[in-house]
């Protein structure tokens, strides 16, 4: 910094144009695709060839694409939880435990209704997905209200316990399979089955109300007073206080809603794909769902079209790995590169260098 | 069943296996606790432990030499914390997003890298662990000698580096610089002296520590990689600088709680008695939202903590 200035230049921090933040992004993401093709020729693939693999099983036929749109699904909704918590500068790392406690609750409501029909369970499992993951959520609230406990702290502290609960719950506990040796429930009742969308292919309800969850997050950040809030809290909280509103009832709010929408996504899980409560049909959408969110720059459209390119490196990655070998974990390196390539390429199209008069 | 627990052989081990299990949350606490003096605030420690444990594994098992590994997680939690620090101090990136997205390249590189390096193979090796190190005559000491004076090279640096980091933050130039730094950096640039020197300085010290507990879950216990083996252990090293209120001493008390905790889990399983494994693994989550819950508000904590210096 001190040679640029004997050089008489200058580096300054000054707001980017839409236009220069595009290009900086957009050389970031290059990057981060370059990067990437590294760690397939470290797992001695040549990158084209898995690139290729990659693409082809994402998109290659209806039944892939349709995969990862199923893939997308609870991505989505994680995606617009964290976004509408991040919109408002509350960090809700928590989405990865509301998601279990969506499908939790969900399922403590409807597992008494077997046999009744799927227009009184589904319902029930989709407001028991809100109300879990919405409760959930609303504990980090007053925690962070009540008692000052960063929610960062408390949210990731809550991933955590969830686990465990669920884990008691499904293995000594009430829900778990008679006679079965596995950790999860019982089959679900087929009333109580999100439906499928076309024959040969999983893709079911669930998307259709990420989709439809996506319209009403963007309404209600655009058009109403709740939105104004959120955006209000993100920007300028003592105008909030100023004209009356109280932080903690904005605190309380945008986490419940967070929460709610992830819990959806658990509810989609569970009652769209696996047909079981289990962990393994919960595990990393939650903290996906933060990448999604930032990639997507916290826009309800932009969440939408992140989960589906994060949907279809998860389903692309299964068939590159036959085809080629890589470890199909390679994508979720891949993704923490996009987000660190993206967060680097924003914050750079801020700066610029300027001309100064010599300081000599 | 209960009354074993009071036995003096008991209490022993399970005093020996609370200091053996702070290490790792005790290196990274120090870390994080002079990266946050300095101003910045690491989330990223559950993934720098995470490389820092798989990094100490693979160069251990390749090079056959345990002190490699350790070496090799030292210079990946430098690394990772080098670019960490590069968008969070010079890019000026939000510190707890960044952190975030540290966590999730160690858990993402982690695995991908574990999976790449013993492709097709269905079990990988185990390499060997490191010794326990006892100090001659004090080891020999009742109680306290098998506690405190028997256990293994890098216990005795986490213990060792508690007050050598209060020695050089409260007695040294460098070190009221760096706390300077955290608390008033306008006075620190008016000095004419670089805020950023000493943040990067302070966060690759803070990486490399991270990195060097999770070296010790591969290398001095585990004797293998798993993926997400640190199981929160980053987290809860955050947990404890703030609980700690920013000063080493309380901080080495609190890890010596947390330790406890976990140290009478693996005892109650052992002796069998009939609590659900999840609730006495669950427990130092609860037991950390807790401790944040009763504390006095921010007590302690630097004043610039988090927010990025801009010269006016």
């Amino acid at each position: 910094m001190r040679m640029l200035e004997h050089l008489g230049w200058r580096v300054v921090r000054a707001d980017a144009s839409p236009a220069r933040t595009a290009v900086w992004v957009s050389a970031s993401l290059l990057l981060a695709v370059l990067l990437s093709a590294l760690l397939f020729e470290a797992a001695g693939a040549s990158p084209a060839a898995a690139f290729a693999a990659l693409l082809k099983g994402a998109f290659g036929s209806w039944r892939t694409a349709s995969e990862t749109l199923v893939a997308a699904t609870p991505l989505i909704f994680t995606g617009l939880a964290t976004a509408v918590a991040f919109r408002a500068r509350i960090w809700n790392i928590g989405a990865e435990g509301q998601v279990f406690a969506g499908a939790m609750f969900a399922y403590w409501c409807q597992h008494g209704l077997a046999g009744f029909s799927p227009a009184i369970q589904l319902p029930v499992i989709v407001l028991g997905g809100l109300a879990g993951g919405g409760l959930y959520a609303g504990l980090a609230a007053i925690l962070k209200t009540r008692f000052n406990v960063d929610e960062v702290i408390s949210t990731v502290m809550l991933n955590y316990i969830i686990v465990y609960a669920l884990s008691l719950l499904l293995l000594q506990g009430p829900w778990s399979e008679p006679g079965a040796f596995f950790e999860q429930s019982a089959k679900m009742d087929p009333g109580s089955l999100l439906p499928l969308l076309s024959g040969g292919s999983r893709l079911h309800a669930g998307f259709l109300l990420a989709v439809a969850a996506a319209a009403v997050v963007q309404v209600i950040m655009t058009r109403t007073p709740v939105g104004y809030e959120i955006r209000a809290a993100g920007s300028n909280l003592r105008a909030l206080k100023v004209q009356g509103t109280s932080p903690a009832r904005v605190i309380l709010m945008v986490m419940m809603i967070s929460g709610a929408l992830a819990g959806l996504a658990g509810v989609a899980q569970v009652y769209g794909v696996h047909y079981r409560l289990k962990a393994g049909a919960l595990t990393g959408y939650g903290y996906t769902g933060i990448i999604v969110a930032i990639l997507g720059q916290l826009k309800p459209w932009g969440v939408v079209a992140a989960a589906i390119v994060f949907g279809a490196l998860v389903t692309g990655a299964t068939f590159m790995q036959v085809k080629t070998g890589v470890p199909s974990a390679l994508i979720y390196a891949v993704e923490a590169i996009l987000l660190l390539c993206y967060l680097a390429g924003w914050a750079a199209a801020r700066f610029r260098l300027k001309r100064v008069a010599h300081a000599g | 069943m209960l009354a074993d627990l009071f036995q003096t052989t008991v209490i022993v081990s399970l005093l020996a296996a609370t200091v053996r299990i702070a290490t790792p949350l005790l290196l990274a606490a120090i870390g994080e606790l002079v990266a946050e003096r300095s101003g910045v605030y690491n989330m990223g420690l559950e993934g720098t432990m995470l490389m820092g444990a798989l990094t100490a594994y693979l160069a251990a098992d390749a090079s056959g030499s345990l002190w490699v590994g350790v070496f090799a997680a030292l210079t990946t939690g430098a690394l990772m914390s080098l670019l960490f620090a590069f968008l969070v101090i010079t890019l000026q990136v939000e510190q707890i997003v960044t952190g975030l997205a540290m966590n999730l390249l160690g858990s993402g590189l982690s695995v991908y890298w574990l999976r790449a390096a013993f492709k097709g193979q269905s079990q990988i090796p185990a390499t060997p662990i490191f010794d326990n190190v006892p100090i001659p005559f004090l080891s020999e000491l009742p109680v306290i000698g098998p506690v405190l004076f028997d256990q293994k090279a890098l216990t005795y640096l986490a213990l060792l580096s508690v007050p050598a980091v209060w020695w050089f933050l409260y007695r040294t130039r460098p070190g009221l610089d760096l706390r300077c730094a955290g608390e008033n950096p306008r006075a620190l640039d008016i000095k004419g002296l670089s805020i950023a020197a000493r943040q990067y300085g302070a966060v690759v010290f803070g990486g490399a520590m991270a990195a060097l507990g999770g070296a010790f879950l591969t290398v001095a216990s585990a004797s293998r990689f798993a993926p997400e083996m640190t199981n929160g252990r980053g987290w809860l090293a955050i947990v404890i600088v703030i609980a700690g209120m920013w000063r080493p001493v309380p901080i080495l008390v609190a890890t010596l709680v947390f330790s406890f905790l976990d140290a009478l889990q693996l005892q109650i399983q052992g002796i069998g008695i009939a609590i659900p494994y999840q609730l006495m693994l669950a427990l130092p989550y609860v037991v950390a939202i807790l401790a944040l819950a009763v504390r006095r508000r921010h007590a302690g904590a630097p004043a610039m903590l988090g927010v990025s210096y801009r010269r006016e």
